[in-house]
């Protein structure tokens, strides 16, 4: 019986298998395998067997350490604020307020754009002489700062016009998870002589915690894979500046066709990633069981 | 301790906004229109509760019952300030509370559907309201053993909500009231889910409470036996409208009208239709051939009241009906119900059914374990204790 029904599911299931497997698993397989051989895009064939050499070769790479510290400063920093700063805007909109829908549309709106058309027009706002920031700034005495392509306003710039865009992904996940907490606790803490303020610690914190750690979680992820932001803002510079992961490994890859190199890399970094989605599945998996 | 007084009380929930999309994603509201009974529905919405009028006396014990969806929980919850009133006024010791939070109500209330902290132990969902008094751990955690005590939930003190029964549940949600020393308790069926043993205990567990914290209780319940051993007084409610108030003994003996006489006492009263006659100034109820004169009591306030010869329904409780060995009202069993210590008998009398409750000591050694099906027995009618219900189904007398 059980064995006819997963017959069954094997079959319906074979299409998108094949897909996913053509898609994902062979490039993915392709990948790690010629992470372990010599493999130049100048050259033909692929190069002689390095075992583990590309790998150390990466760890031994400070520009590679120096971008994932990059990374890891520029994702912390990120999700901070946007946790921080997302969480007050889904308390607001969980309250009743008039004209809700219409201020949700719009925070909405910046996360429906894609990265490389957020990119370019940031670049266009903040282009240093004809932009329109530097432009209104102008008004308060500060002129002509070429925000992108300063070391010191680099990093800060690129973060801010990334909280500016994943923030709503962040309302969104939180606003969900305030919006499904059960309204009786509520009414029990009232009676129970609890302040409004008692009330959100003791009550909405606790409860909100899974959905907290889950959207840190998976915004710490999609954090440290930025690359199209960064492609189209900086380039990685001025210098190094904003050279984050992804954009270094893409350098490698296309830029200085070190493919087997750039291979490497990418899974390092899927390394790092792994046990933080696996503690969020977990989370995520716990949650709804319970 | 403290009076409440509930002024023509009214309350109306606004039709639902689930066209207008509700929440995020649309969600659907828990509580969307099961069924709407015979509520009365007005533009504004539906209203729940309407003039409803009480005066709590300090210390008292008020009992609501009614069918469900009649606005019992709704006017427990305009009390504790859970829903606003729509109209009319509340006070609570004197003191006009329409705008009070519930949290300046000084009130504890158990919730029907138990309202637990679903991340805290059951240790901490009852020492809550304790600990937001900055009361010292020693004396929090007195209270909360002791109460654990009495509600039988001492070991699961540690566990989470979601790790008990739905009984056990209902136990930790009387305990966190009773922690406490409020001014009103408000009780939502706190004993629907125990089971029977558990649920006399629970109520002698009560009454007890009720006498050491010596306070104002509102208690809601659907179970006959709570409402009329707790009760001071019972307030019986249908369709948002108040039926009658009074004294357990009064609701029993002195129904104010056909609602109240079927939904008080069980099995329920027994109702005929027939007709209030008049012979030579002489009141009397003809019944299946036999006449019922009326006692004295009952003629002088048919004199008083100037009622006239009218349609009426007869009402008779089943432990006012008994066996006689000759005359009374030949009848057959369709159903003997064995309760232990009587015999519920449901008899058809000319097509109608009439029950009759019969004593074990009645009962005789052929009919120890009670009556089979279609058995002829003979009913005897007392007189003394009828019930008139006129047209309008209020009581006559
Ligand atoms: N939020 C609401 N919106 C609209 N109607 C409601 C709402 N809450 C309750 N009602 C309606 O008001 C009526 C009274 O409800 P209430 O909960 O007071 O009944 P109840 O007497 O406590 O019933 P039960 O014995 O089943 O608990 C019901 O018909 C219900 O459908
Ligand atoms: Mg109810």
């Amino acid at each position: 019986m059980i064995s006819d029904r997963r017959k069954n599911a094997l079959i319906f299931l074979i299409p998108s298998l094949i897909l996913l497997g053509v898609t994902i698993v062979l490039p993915l397989a392709y990948s790690f395998f010629i992470s372990f051989f010599s493999v130049d895009l100048k050259y033909k064939g692929l190069g002689a067997f390095m075992g583990f050499g590309n790998y150390a070769s990466a760890l031994k790479d400070q520009y590679f350490m120096g971008s994932i510290k990059t990374t890891v400063i520029f994702s912390v920093i990120v999700v901070v604020i946007e946790f921080v700063l997302g969480f007050a805007i889904a308390l607001l909109f969980n309250c009743k307020i008039k004209g809700k829908n219409i201020f949700f549309s719009i925070v909405i709106i910046p996360m429906m754009i894609t990265p490389v058309a957020v990119g370019l027009t940031w670049r266009l706002l903040l282009h240093s002489t004809l932009g329109v920031v530097n432009w209104l700034l102008s008004f308060i005495g500060i002129t002509g700062h070429a925000w992108l392509a300063d070391n010191a306003t680099a990093l800060g710039t690129v973060i801010f016009i990334d909280v500016w865009q994943q923030i709503s992904y962040m309302v969104l996940i939180l606003l969900a998870g305030l919006v499904s907490l059960p309204k009786e606790p509520y009414e029990a803490a009232s009676i129970d002589g609890a302040s409004r303020w008692q009330s959100f610690k003791y009550v909405t914190l606790p409860l909100m915690a899974p959905t907290f750690l889950v959207a840190i979680l998976l915004r710490l992820i999609t954090a440290f894979k930025t690359y199209d932001l960064i492609y189209v803002l900086t380039k990685g510079g001025p210098g190094t500046a904003t050279e984050v992961v992804s954009y270094y490994i893409y350098k490698q890859a296309f830029t200085h066709l070190k493919t087997s190199r750039a291979a490497a890399m990418s899974f390092i970094l899927l390394l790092i990633l792994i046990p933080v989605s696996y503690i969020a599945t977990r989370i995520l998996r716990n949650r709804n069981e319970g | 301790m403290a009076t409440v007084q509930l002024k023509n009380i009214k309350k109306i929930y606004p039709h639902s906004e689930s066209k207008q999309k509700k929440g995020l994603f649309g969600k659907k509201k828990d509580e969307e229109p099961e069924k709407k009974h015979n509520l009365q529905i007005t533009a504004e919405g539906t209203v729940a509760v309407q003039q409803f009028s009480l005066d709590i006396a300090d210390k008292e014990f008020i009992v609501l019952v009614g069918p469900s969806g009649c606005g019992k929980s709704t006017t427990l919850r305009m009390i504790a300030g859970l829903d606003t009133i729509t109209e009319g006024e509340l006070y609570i010791d004197g003191r006009l509370v329409n705008d009070v939070p519930p949290k300046g109500r000084d009130i504890a209330m158990v919730f029907q559907n138990y309202a637990l902290y679903p991340h805290m132990s059951v240790y901490d969902n009852m020492a809550f309201a304790l600990k937001l008094r900055k009361m010292p751990k020693a004396e929090i955690d007195r209270k909360v053993r002791e109460a654990a005590e009495i509600l039988d939930i001492t070991e699961y003190l540690d566990r989470k909500p979601k790790a008990l029964s739905g009984g056990q549940r209902q136990r930790v949600a009387i305990g966190r009231a009773i922690v406490r020393e409020p001014q009103v308790f408000l009780m939502d069926e706190p004993l629907s889910n125990l089971d029977a043993k558990l649920r006399n205990q629970m109520r002698s567990e009560i009454l007890k409470l009720r006498q050491r914290i010596d306070t104002t209780f509102i208690y809601v319940t659907h179970d006959q036996t709570e409402a009329m051993t707790l009760g001071d007084r019972i307030v019986i409610m249908r369709d948002g409208f108040i039926q009658q108030i009074g004294t357990p003994h009064e609701v029993y003996n002195h129904p104010h009208n056909l609602f109240v006489a079927g939904f008080i006492g069980t099995p329920q009263m027994n109702f005929f239709q027939t007709r209030l006659e008049c012979e030579n100034g002489e009141f009397y109820v003809p019944l299946y051939g036999t006449r019922f004169e009326l006692n004295e009591k009952q003629k002088q306030m048919i004199k008083e009241r100037g009622i006239e010869p009218q349609e009426i329904t007869l009402g008779i409780r089943p432990e006012h009906v008994s066996l006689c060995k000759e005359g009374g009202v030949e009848a057959e069993v369709d159903v003997s119900e064995m309760m232990g210590s009587s015999v519920h008998l449901h008899c058809s009398v000319q097509g109608e059914e009439v029950v009759v409750i019969v004593s074990g000591l009645e009962l005789g050694e052929e009919h120890a374990s009670g009556f089979s099906h279609g058995e002829k027995v003979r009913l005897h009618f007392d007189s003394n204790v009828l019930h008139l219900f006129g047209a309008d189904e209020v009581n006559l007398l």
